[in-house]
């Protein structure tokens, strides 16, 4: 509100003028160390990995040259770095929002996985008798609701029996991979003498995509996303008490908040946009249901939400850094002939440099 | 009797890696630091094990190498979570994506390299008892060190003056400032020997039991020792059980599978996983108690960095 | 605060996103030069590199390897080809966005090699018609487009083979059969091996576990270590990486049959023989027919199938290991003879199912498509296939 007020300020008035430079100036030089920080953090992350992959007998300079051309001068690149962001920024946004209230998800990688499961389940019962956007619709539903349920489960082991959700929800991934094979190679496996997946999505059915990019319209649910996650954590009533949860619970408690039922929401929410990450991967890109469906989509957005410091629209920002350096890899294996993995090198030291080094100092935990 | 022997022992054998593991992160937790980089821990320590083994022909070396890779790597979360406040889920997950880059990185022309590996001795008279020895007294030296190891991690936690620091700092870190340590000392040296122990149980896999390296060869076991010190309440006496009744559930599978059981392989499969969230659930509120109380402040709120 | 943040975060969006349309008009025409096709204007002609993409690391000592090492001979037969090799490429669509990468740098022939790449090639060999895309391993259904392919080697056959010298080396004719998931291919193994075994010792069994993974050393060591106390005492394997099998068959002092690669020196005493690719020729044979401008219409352009009957099988026996009898060598010479014949066969009816029905009728054989989509145990094996 005050910014409001600043700018009703006739300009043209000088102290009025002088109060807004030297505003600005103060601004300017409150937030230098903090770029300079990003900046120097950034560079040891890239330092460190040039000299890895030197060892490597690999020229760094190439290396990033080849993966910047490979990645930013192509249109194809490009699009695949939206197709790419869209599930990652929701997954991401599914560690946010627990996190606003001091959880940790970890289990992404999960809901991710039986959001899909739930959308095909779906998806591919309806798709031949109803018309696509109904089913398009239905599947998101059963996507949202399949990941609210999964991470509900360690949301009820955390809150009745006082089971920490890191780790459930880290041991409900591996859970739900052997769900996904299951249902493909057994009751939804399209043909027994075919390779194990289910069948296809219906064309009708399946995302639409922007006209004439080929990006499909996931980048903008997760956009919106972003953007009403914002105002529901920043704006509203629920957005504070799980601020206020996150900061202090006994706190929390004693004024009297229902803490119990804010940290089920946070979770189930949480899986809920996971959930739907899930349906966005399988109706945009995948369109059936295969062995190592949305492999790391849960891991990579669990990093992208550490990256933007559990805040939703800067999540936007680390999941396409994320996105490109996943795009990036093929780069490093085409032109370099380093390893695909190499990349997570480069994706953990980014995001060490940024837990470590670009926040000022606070007390150690 | 037989399917229980084999699955005992196989308890035993395919367990010793979360054991190790296990009882690092018993020591970590201990000092208030949770560390889901254990699992990069033990990639790293099963690939420096593996390529010392390899270039020396000496597995015991490969077991140091292990070790040192595993303590190093965890170093890089004490470093970040002890000295920069990092957010330990966070950084513990950093660290395994450092090690899944650098072991593909680096390891990819071992992978067909042969080595010198632990062999199995089956310990004299003692193998001979019926039942108890094929289970315990038929393995390779690294079980048989686990047997010695895990005791003595116990007496030092518990018995020691270095054993109560440790513990201090995950219970009252202020009390030890108050006596003139640095909890911050306290806490990297409990960090960096659990990545130690975790370096060893990966240099089990590679080097004692499986005799191969590849890429991502740990596959969770290092997120269920992290589980299992959860399970065990932070002692390392309980990490036996809670490892080999692990390991049994990973060897029941193969045996079942083996005996002509017509069990779905994804049923069987998912058993670890689905074991280990029962006894967490089962367990859970008389485990929360005995956790560290610098720990619990970890598990119970965990705010975001400013 | 957050409004403004989220003010100039939505600024930025919009910019990045303004800048990748303007950047994806032009683009499209500029970065594929070359698009046009040669002269002939053919599928897959006028490339300057060739594309191989793997599911898993270029190492393993397995299946992927033996696709990388056969890359090489490709390049050493087309020098004026740039061999591009991608690994741990997954089997879903982002094997798509690889193959583009690759179509970018020049390739015109992209080697998709694993079972589950086929979605994926299909997918760019329809957005790209003057590219050629050749699937390893898998079929097509119905009539394949004019740029696409799939071939493979009929790995029963020698696996049948194998199955001979195990079923002649088993004193307590329990044969051990580690495997990752039950696909057609691994089912057809399999079941060939054991009928290979049988053809020698009726009483010989196989004994299947699973490890639901192409390659994780701790389960695979312990499927061994189920299937020794069995008393299983020949041990062979579908898996990517074969390593950790070999060796625990071989410290146990039991036989091995190898798969995909030849690992004679890792069990110098327990080694039988393996099944073992020997990729390279028939590449250079597809590459060849690309490159001239056959392919639309040709042999490849279809489910290419090479076995014994058909010309040079890519999937070899291995060298014997020092405990074969010279008897025994024979006998296999003999039937491989017998297999490329016209009255061979490892399914050579009657055929019985698991449960005792009848598979295949007497005297039939199954063509090769038909065995490509097997889908049950033959009498014999003790396992079920995830039911």
């Amino acid at each position: 509100m005050t910014a409001h007020v600043d700018t009703d300020v006739d300009p043209q008035a000088p102290p009025a003028q002088a109060t807004w430079q030297s505003k600005l100036a103060r601004a300017g030089l409150r937030a230098l160390p903090h770029v300079g920080r990003w900046a120097a953090a950034i560079a040891g992350a890239l330092l460190i990995f040039s000299i890895l992959v030197s060892f490597k007998g690999a020229n760094p300079i190439d290396v990033f040259g080849d993966m910047w051309t490979s990645t930013f001068s192509r249109s194809r690149s490009i699009g695949e770095i939206f197709i790419r962001m869209a599930p990652l920024a929701l997954a991401a946004l599914a560690v946010v929002v627990p996190a606003r209230a001091g959880m940790i998800n970890v289990g992404g990688e999960g809901q991710v996985i039986v959001g899909a499961v739930a959308a095909a389940g779906v998806g591919l019962a309806t798709d031949q008798v109803l018309p696509g956007g109904v089913v398009l619709l239905l599947m998101a539903i059963a996507a949202i609701l399949a990941g609210a349920l999964w991470a509900g489960i360690a949301a009820l082991l955390r809150l009745v029996f006082n089971v920490n959700e890191a780790v459930t929800t880290l041991l409900l991934n591996f859970v739900s991979l052997d769900l996904l094979l299951f249902l493909i190679y057994q009751p939804w496996r399209e043909s027994p003498t075919q390779q194990p997946a289910t069948r296809q999505l219906a064309t009708e059915a399946q995302l639409p995509t922007l006209a004439a990019t080929g990006v499909h319209v996931g980048i903008v649910v997760a956009v919106i996303a972003a953007v009403v996650l914002a105002l529901a954590l920043g704006r509203t009533r629920w957005g504070f008490r799980l601020a206020v949860v996150g900061g202090n619970p006994e706190a929390a408690r004693r004024a009297g908040m229902p803490v119990t039922v804010l940290l089920l929401s946070a979770l189930l929410v949480g899986g809920a946009l996971a959930g739907l990450a899930g349906m966005i991967e399988f109706a945009g890109v995948e369109t059936k249901l295969r062995p190592g469906f949305g492999t790391q989509i849960g891991y990579v957005g669990f990093l992208a939400s550490w990256l933007a410091r559990h805040k939703p629209v800067p999540v936007l920002i680390a999941a396409f850094t994320l996105a490109a350096l996943a795009v990036g890899a093929d780069s490093l294996q085409l032109d370099s002939g380093l390893p695909a993995a190499t990349i997570n090198i480069l994706t953990a030291l980014l995001l060490m440099a940024v837990l470590g080094w670009t926040a000022f100092r606070k007390k150690a935990a | 009797m037989s399917i229980l022997i084999d699955v005992a022992t196989g308890g035993v054998r395919g367990g010793t890696s979360i054991l190790y593991a296990g009882v690092g992160e018993t020591v970590s937790e201990r000092s208030g630091v949770i560390n889901l980089g254990t699992e990069g821990s033990m990639l790293g320590g099963a690939l420096a094990a593996y390529v010392l083994a390899a270039e020396t022909g000496n597995p015991w070396l490969g077991v140091l190498g292990g070790a040192i890779a595993g303590a190093v790597l965890s170093s890089v979360h004490g470093v970040l979570v002890v000295r920069r406040g990092a957010n330990q889920f966070a950084s513990g997950l950093a660290v395994l994506f450092l090690a899944l880059g650098l072991t593909s990185l680096f390891g990819a022309a071992y992978v067909g390299r042969t080595i010198t590996s632990f062999q199995n001795y089956a310990i004299p008279i003692l193998s001979d008892i019926p039942v108890l020895g094929p289970i315990l007294f038929n393995h390779d030296p690294l079980v048989y060190l686990s047997y010695v190891v895990v005791p003595v991690v116990w007496y030092v936690l518990f018995r020691t003056r270095v054993g109560l620091l440790i513990r201090t700092a995950g219970e009252r870190s202020e009390a030890l400032t108050v006596h003139g340590f640095k909890v911050k000392n306290v806490r990297m040296l409990a960090v960096t020997v659990g990545g130690l122990f975790a370096g060893i149980g990966g240099a089990h896999l590679s080097i004692a039991y499986t005799n191969s390296w590849f890429e991502n060869m740990i596959a969770g076991r290092g997120f269920i020792a992290v589980a299992l010190v959860i399970f065990a309440s932070w002692s390392p006496l309980r990490v036996f059980a809670g490892a080999y009744l692990f390991g049994a559930a990973l060897a029941l599978g193969p045996a079942l599978q083996a005996r002509g059981f017509g069990i779905n392989q994804f049923a069987l499969h998912v058993i670890p996983f689905v074991l280990t969230l029962v006894v967490l659930a089962v367990l859970g509120r008389r485990t929360i108690s005995a956790a560290p109380a610098e720990l619990k402040r970890v598990f119970e709120n965990a705010p975001p960095d400013p | 605060m957050q409004h403004r943040t989220l003010k100039t975060a939505f600024a930025a969006l919009v910019a990045a996103s303004a800048l990748v349309l303007a950047a994806c008009t032009p683009a499209t025409d500029g970065t594929t030069p070359g698009t046009t096709a040669d002269a002939s204007g053919a599928p897959g002609t006028g490339g300057t590199a060739i594309g191989f993409i793997t599911v898993g690391p270029k190492d393993d000592y397995g299946y992927n390897q033996a696709v990388i090492e056969a890359s090489v001979i490709v390049g050493e037969a087309f020098p004026d080809m740039q061999i591009l090799t991608a690994e741990n490429i997954p089997e879903d669509d982002s094997a798509v966005a690889t193959m583009e990468q690759m179509i970018d740098r020049g390739a015109k022939i992209i080697f998709a090699t694993s079972y589950g790449h086929l979605d994926a090639a299909q997918k760019v060999a329809a957005a790209h018609p003057d590219v050629v895309v050749v699937q390893q391993g898998n079929a097509i259904a119905g009539e394949p487009g004019a740029n696409i392919g799939t071939y493979f080697g009929t790995v029963y056959e020698p696996m049948y083979l194998a199955g001979i010298a195990a079923g002649a080396a088993t004193e307590t004719n329990v044969l051990g059969y580690v495997y990752a998931f039950p696909i057609p291919q691994t089912i057809a193994n399999i079941n060939a091996f054991i009928r290979g075994a049988q053809s020698v010792n009726p009483e010989a069994t196989v004994v299947t576990v699973s490890t639901s993974s192409w390659c994780d050393p701790a389960a695979q060591r312990e499927a061994a270590n189920s299937l020794l106390s069995q008393g299983a005492d020949v041990l062979t394997q579908h898996q990517d990486c074969t390593k950790t099998v070999i060796d625990a068959a071989e410290a146990a002092g039991v036989y091995t049959v190898g798969y995909h690669a030849d690992a004679s020196e890792l069990a110098p005493a327990g080694w039988l023989t393996g099944a073992v690719w020997d990729w390279g020729p028939l590449y250079v044979d597809i590459v060849e027919n690309i490159t001239v401008g056959d392919f639309t219409g040709g042999p490849f352009n279809a489910n290419y199938r090479v076995g014994y009957k058909t010309g040079t099988n890519p999937f070899v026996l291995a060298g014997y290991g020092p405990s074969v009898s010279a008897e025994t060598i024979a006998l296999i010479a003999e039937q491989q003879a017998w297999l490329g014949s016209d009255e061979g066969s490892p399914f050579l009816g009657p055929v019985l199912a698991q449960d005792g029905s009848e598979a295949v009728a007497d005297g039939v054989i199954p063509s090769y498509d038909e065995l490509d989509g097997m889908n049950y145990f033959v009498a014999g094996v003790i396992g079920n296939l995830a039911n």
